[in-house]
C-alpha cells in the first residue's frame, strides 16, 4: 500500500484547471521531487494534499485512508507535515516556543514538549537560536525553523514547499545535507516542491513533472533531465528544437 | 498535580516581577485596614472587578489577538441570572453563581462558534453588532425589569448565603480571592498547551493550522474561558451593588472599557490587565468625583481614548511593552 | 398595503444617503485595507458643524454643506497623519483599537462640548415641508437629501474614475509598492483617501441634519449601517456601496414599518451577520 495516493485529482479555479486529472503514488521512505515551471500547478496540488484547497474531483489517500477535503490541521494530525516557502510569523513567540507549539500537537505536557523541541532543534542546528524571534533571523535559519516546527509534529510524510527559494548556493547545499540527515534519522518520506531543478536533482529518488496542470513525466532524475517534454516545458519549444537539431542532449 | 504546580509557580519570572506581585498581594491584603474611607474602598473593589474582567479579556483579546468587544453581555447575563434567581425564587448566591457563569459561558460558546468563522475587523464589528442587539433587548424586555433594572431584596441581617455583609471588607476579600484565582489561572495558562496554541494562532493562523491546531476550536475555547471570567465578575457585581440595570452590566461601553483598559496596560502580557486597571479605575473614579459637580461627562472616556490612540500608534504592547523595552535596554 | 409604495420610495431616498455614508468607508478601506471605526463620528462632526453654522449664523442649512465637507476633509486628513499612519505599522489589534480610540474620543468630545441632548434644526428651505403626489407623500428633506447625496456620490465617483488623481488613488489601492515606483506619492494618496472619506461624511452629516436629531452618540448607529452596507456591497467596491445603500434603506424602512421601529436596526446587524457569514465577499466584491 502506498503511503500517499492521489487518484485522478482535478482542481479548477473559475474554469481554469490548475490541476487536471493528476494521479500519483508515493511509497513509504521515498524522496520525491515535484517540479514544473511557474504556474504548472505544483502549489495547487500541494495545497490540495495538505487541505488548503478542496479538489473538485478525485481522491487523496494517506495510509489507505481517504483524506480528501480534510482541513490542514486534520491532515497534519493524520501525519502530513509541511513547511512554508515564506513563513511570516509576527508576534513574540521565540524559536523554541514555536517549535514547542509543534510538539504540543502530540502531547499536552509542557515538559515533554520542551524536551522534544530541544531535541529537534539540535537536529536542525538551531541550538543557538532558541530565544531568538523568527523575524530577527536570516532566511536560511528561518527555513530551518520552519522545518523544525513541522518535524515537531512527528509527521510521516514531510512536504517541503520551495525549501531552497531565497537561499544562496552554499545555504542550499547545507539545506540538502540537512534534509538527507533528517531523512535518515527520522525515517521520513519527503515530498519536495521546487521550480529550480538543480535543487531536487541530487536528492530525489523519483521526480514528477507538472506542466499546465497536467503530469507530463515521472521517473528517475537522470531520465527526467533528458526527457524531451520536460525540457520543452521548462525552456520553451524553440530551445528544445534547437537541441534536437544539434542532435545532442 | 502538575497543573497546580504550574499555576502556583512563578519561578520562571524575573525577580522584579515576583517582587511586584508580592507587593500587589500585600497591598490588597492590607488595604482595608489602612484606609478607612468608604469611597477609597469602593474604588478598590471596582479595581478588583475590572482586574477580573481584564484578565479574562486578555485571553481572547491579548493572547488570542481577537478584538472581541462584547464582554459586557457575558457580565450582564451572569449578573441577571444571579439577580433574577434571587428575586424570583430566593436562590442564594452560591447556587445561582455557577448557573450564571454557565449561562455566560454558553453564550460565549454559541456566539464564538459562529463568529470565529470571521476574521479581523469582520469579527470585531460582529461582536459590536451582537452587543447592541442584546443591549436593546434587555432595555426593552419588561419581564426582567427593562430599563429600570433589577433590585435585590435585602435580608434583615448580614447573610453569607446571599453574600450580604454589613462591611465592605468582606466584599473586598472575596473580590481579591477571585482576582488571585484568576492570576493563578493565567499563570498556568501562559505555560499551557492552550496558551501556546493561542499565541501561535495570533502570530500566523495558517502556520498554526499546519501544526495540527484547530484554530477555530482553540479560539472558541479561549472565548468560553473569557466568558467564565466575565460571568464571575458579573455575579459578584450583582451582590456587591445589590442593583443592576442594562446600562451598568449590559452596555457596550463596559465592553469597550475592558478592552481599552487591557490594551493600555499591555494586551497579551500577564500583568498588563492589572496595570491597566490600576491606572484607569482610580483615574476614572477620582476624576469622576472631582468633575462630578461641574456636570462635565465623558472626560474620563476621552482620556482613555487618547491613551489608546497613543499606545496603538507607538507601543501596541501597552505600558507593559514600555516596561519590557526599558528592561531590555539595561 | 397602500403604505407600501410610499415606504419604498421613501426608503430608496434614504438609501441614497446610506450609499454616500458607505462610500466614505469604502474609499478608505479600498485604498488601505483598514477599517475606520470613527467613521460614524465623522458624520457626527459633520452634523454638529452644519447645526452650529446654521444656528449661530442663522443661514440656510443647505449652505453649510461646503463648510461641513471642508471640516470632514480636514478631520480625515488629520486622522491619517496623526494616527492612522502609525497604526499601519502595528498588529491587527492596534489597527482596530486605534481607530476605535478615535471614535470614542470624538464621541465624548462632543458629549463634553454639547452635552447629551438631542437637537434639531427648525428653519431651512427643506425643513418641515412635503410634497403630495396621489397617495404618496414625500418629505422635502428626504427628497433634497437624496438628490444631493446622489450628486455628491456622482462627483466622487467621477473624481475617482475619471481624473488623474483618482487613477493615482486606484493605483495605490491596487499595489502600494508598484504605485510608488510609478512616481505616485502613495503617502499623500492615503491621506487623500482619508480626506475624501471624511469629506463624504461631512456632507452626509450636513444633509442628515435637515431631518434627523443631532446628538453625540449618533455615530455608532451610522457606523454600523455603513459597515453593514459596505459588507453587503463588497468591501472596496463603489458600485456595490451604492446598490447596497439602497437595499439597506429598504431593509431599515420596511423593517421599521412592518416589524416595528424598535427592531429596525437589529435588522441592520442581522444583514451584516448573514452577509459576512454566507457571502463574505459581498454582492460585488471579489
Amino acid at each position: 500500500m502506498p503511503l500517499l495516493e492521489i487518484i485522478d485529482l482535478t482542481k479548477d479555479f473559475g474554469g481554469v484547471a490548475a490541476n487536471n486529472h493528476i494521479s500519483l503514488e508515493i511509497e513509504r521512505g521515498e524522496i520525491i521531487g515535484l517540479i514544473g515551471p511557474n504556474g504548472a500547478g505544483k502549489t495547487t496540488l500541494f495545497n490540495c494534499i495538505v487541505g488548503y484547497h478542496k479538489p473538485n474531483q478525485g481522491a487523496i489517500r494517506f495510509k489507505g485512508k481517504d483524506i480528501t477535503g480534510l482541513k490542514p490541521f486534520q491532515t497534519n494530525r493524520e501525519g502530513i507535515g509541511r513547511t512554508f516557502q515564506i513563513m511570516s510569523i509576527s508576534g513574540d513567540l521565540t524559536v523554541l516556543e514555536n517549535v514547542m507549539v509543534g510538539s504540543f500537537c502530540k502531547t499536552s505536557d509542557r515538559r515533554t514538549a520542551r524536551q522534544e523541541a530541544s531535541e529537534i532543534m539540535n537536529l536542525t542546528g538551531l541550538e543557538q537560536d532558541a530565544e531568538a524571534r523568527l523575524t530577527e533571523l536570516p532566511v536560511a535559519t528561518q527555513k530551518r525553523v520552519g522545518l523544525a516546527m513541522a518535524l515537531a509534529t512527528k509527521p510521516e510524510l514531510l512536504m517541503l514547499d520551495e525549501v531552497a527559494s531565497g537561499l544562496n548556493p552554499r545555504e542550499t547545499e547545507e539545506m540538502v545535507a540537512l534534509l538527507k540527515n533528517i531523512y535518515v534519522v527520522k525515517g521520513l518520506t519527503l515530498f519536495l516542491t521546487e521550480h529550480v531543478m538543480e535543487v531536487v536533482m541530487p536528492i530525489s529518488q523519483r521526480i514528477i513533472v507538472l506542466d499546465g496542470g497536467q503530469k507530463i513525466a515521472e521517473g528517475r532524475p537522470q531520465d527526467i533531465a533528458n526527457n524531451e517534454r520536460v525540457i520543452r516545458a521548462y525552456l520553451g519549444e524553440k530551445y528544445a528544437k534547437g537541441r534536437r537539431d544539434r542532435g545532442s542532449i | 498535580m502538575r497543573t497546580l504546580r504550574d499555576a502556583f509557580s512563578f519561578g520562571d519570572l524575573p525577580l522584579v516581577e515576583r517582587i511586584g506581585f508580592a507587593i500587589f498581594i500585600m497591598f490588597c491584603t492590607l488595604f482595608p485596614w489602612v484606609t478607612k474611607g468608604s469611597f477609597d474602598q469602593a474604588v478598590m473593589i471596582q479595581f478588583l472587578i475590572f482586574c477580573l474582567y481584564g484578565l479574562g479579556w486578555n485571553l481572547i483579546g491579548g493572547y488570542g489577538g481577537q478584538v472581541a468587544l462584547g464582554q459586557a453581555k457575558n457580565v450582564g447575563m451572569s449578573a441577571y441570572t444571579v439577580a433574577l434567581l434571587m428575586v424570583w425564587w430566593d436562590i442564594p448566591f452560591w447556587l445561582s453563581t455557577p448557573l450564571g457563569v454557565v449561562v455566560a459561558t454558553i453564550e460565549s460558546f454559541v456566539l464564538g462558534y459562529f463568529l470565529f468563522r470571521l476574521r479581523g475587523h469582520y469579527f470585531a464589528i460582529a461582536t459590536i453588532a451582537v452587543s447592541l442587539v442584546w443591549q436593546q433587548l434587555f432595555i426593552n424586555w419588561d419581564l426582567i425589569g427593562g430599563a429600570r433594572g433589577v433590585e435585590l431584596p435585602l435580608k434583615e441581617t448580614p447573610n453569607f448565603l446571599y453574600m450580604q455583609f454589613a462591611s465592605p471588607i468582606y466584599y473586598h476579600y472575596f473580590a481579591f480571592l477571585l482576582v488571585l484565582a484568576a492570576i493563578l489561572y493565567m499563570n498556568w495558562f501562559r505555560k499551557s498547551r492552550l496558551g501556546y496554541q493561542l499565541r501561535s494562532i495570533t502570530s500566523n493562523e495558517e502556520v498554526a493550522e499546519s501544526l495540527g491546531i484547530n484554530a477555530h476550536w482553540v479560539k472558541v475555547k479561549a472565548y468560553c474561558i473569557t466568558g467564565v471570567f466575565a460571568g464571575m465578575g458579573g455575579a459578584f457585581y450583582t451582590v456587591y451593588y445589590n442593583y443592576i440595570d442594562p446600562f451598568s452590566v449590559m452596555h457596550l461601553e463596559l465592553s469597550v472599557m475592558i478592552a481599552l483598559m487591557t490594551m493600555i496596560g499591555g494586551a497579551g502580557s500577564m500583568w498588563g490587565p492589572i496595570i491597566g486597571a490600576m491606572i484607569l479605575i482610580p483615574l476614572d473614579r477620582y476624576l469622576g468625583a472631582w468633575l462630578g459637580g461641574s456636570g462635565i461627562i465623558g472626560v474620563d472616556f476621552m482620556i482613555y481614548a487618547l491613551m489608546v490612540m497613543i499606545i496603538s500608534a507607538y507601543e501596541p504592547k501597552g505600558i507593559w511593552g514600555i516596561i519590557e523595552k526599558v528592561r531590555a535596554r539595561r | 398595503m397602500e403604505m407600501l409604495v410610499p415606504t419604498i420610495i421613501s426608503a430608496l431616498l434614504m438609501g441614497m444617503l446610506f450609499a454616500l455614508v458607505a462610500l466614505g468607508l469604502a474609499i478608505i478601506f479600498g485604498v488601505m485595507n483598514i477599517v475606520n471605526f470613527a467613521h460614524g463620528e465623522f458624520l457626527m462632526v459633520g452634523m454638529y458643524t452644519a447645526f452650529l453654522t446654521a444656528t449661530v449664523f442663522s443661514i440656510e442649512p443647505l449652505l453649510t454643506l461646503p463648510i461641513a465637507a471642508m471640516v470632514g476633509f480636514l478631520l480625515g486628513i488629520a486622522s491619517y497623519y496623526f494616527l492612522v499612519r502609525y497604526l499601519l505599522k502595528g498588529p491587527m489589534l492596534a489597527q482596530l483599537l486605534g481607530t476605535f480610540g478615535l471614535m470614542i474620543f470624538l464621541r465624548y468630545l462632543a458629549m463634553c462640548i454639547f452635552g447629551p441632548d438631542y437637537k434639531t434644526l427648525e428653519q431651512g428651505v427643506l425643513i418641515g415641508k412635503s410634497i403630495k403626489w396621489g397617495s404618496v407623500v414625500l418629505s422635502y428633506p428626504r427628497l433634497g437629501t437624496a438628490v444631493l447625496s446622489l450628486i455628491a456620490f456622482g462627483i466622487i465617483y467621477w473624481l475617482i474614475n475619471r481624473t488623474r488623481l483618482g487613477k493615482a488613488l486606484q493605483a495605490t489601492a491596487l499595489d502600494v509598492e508598484a504605485a510608488s515606483y510609478m512616481g505616485i506619492d502613495t503617502e499623500r494618496m492615503r491621506g487623500l483617501a482619508w480626506g475624501l472619506g471624511g469629506a463624504t461624511m461631512g456632507i452626509a452629516g450636513a444633509l442628515l441634519t435637515n431631518f434627523y436629531y443631532v446628538f453625540p452618540t449618533i455615530g455608532i448607529l451610522f457606523c454600523m449601517i455603513a459597515f453593514a452596507t459596505v459588507a453587503l456591497g463588497g468591501f472596496g467596491s463603489i458600485k456595490g456601496a451604492f446598490i447596497a445603500g439602497l437595499i439597506m434603506g429598504l431593509i431599515i424602512d420596511l423593517g421599521g414599518t412592518y416589524i416595528g421601529p424598535h427592531h429596525k436596526f437589529a435588522l441592520v446587524y442581522l444583514t451584516y451577520f448573514l452577509v459576512v457569514v454566507f457571502r463574505p465577499q459581498g454582492l460585488f466584491g471579489w
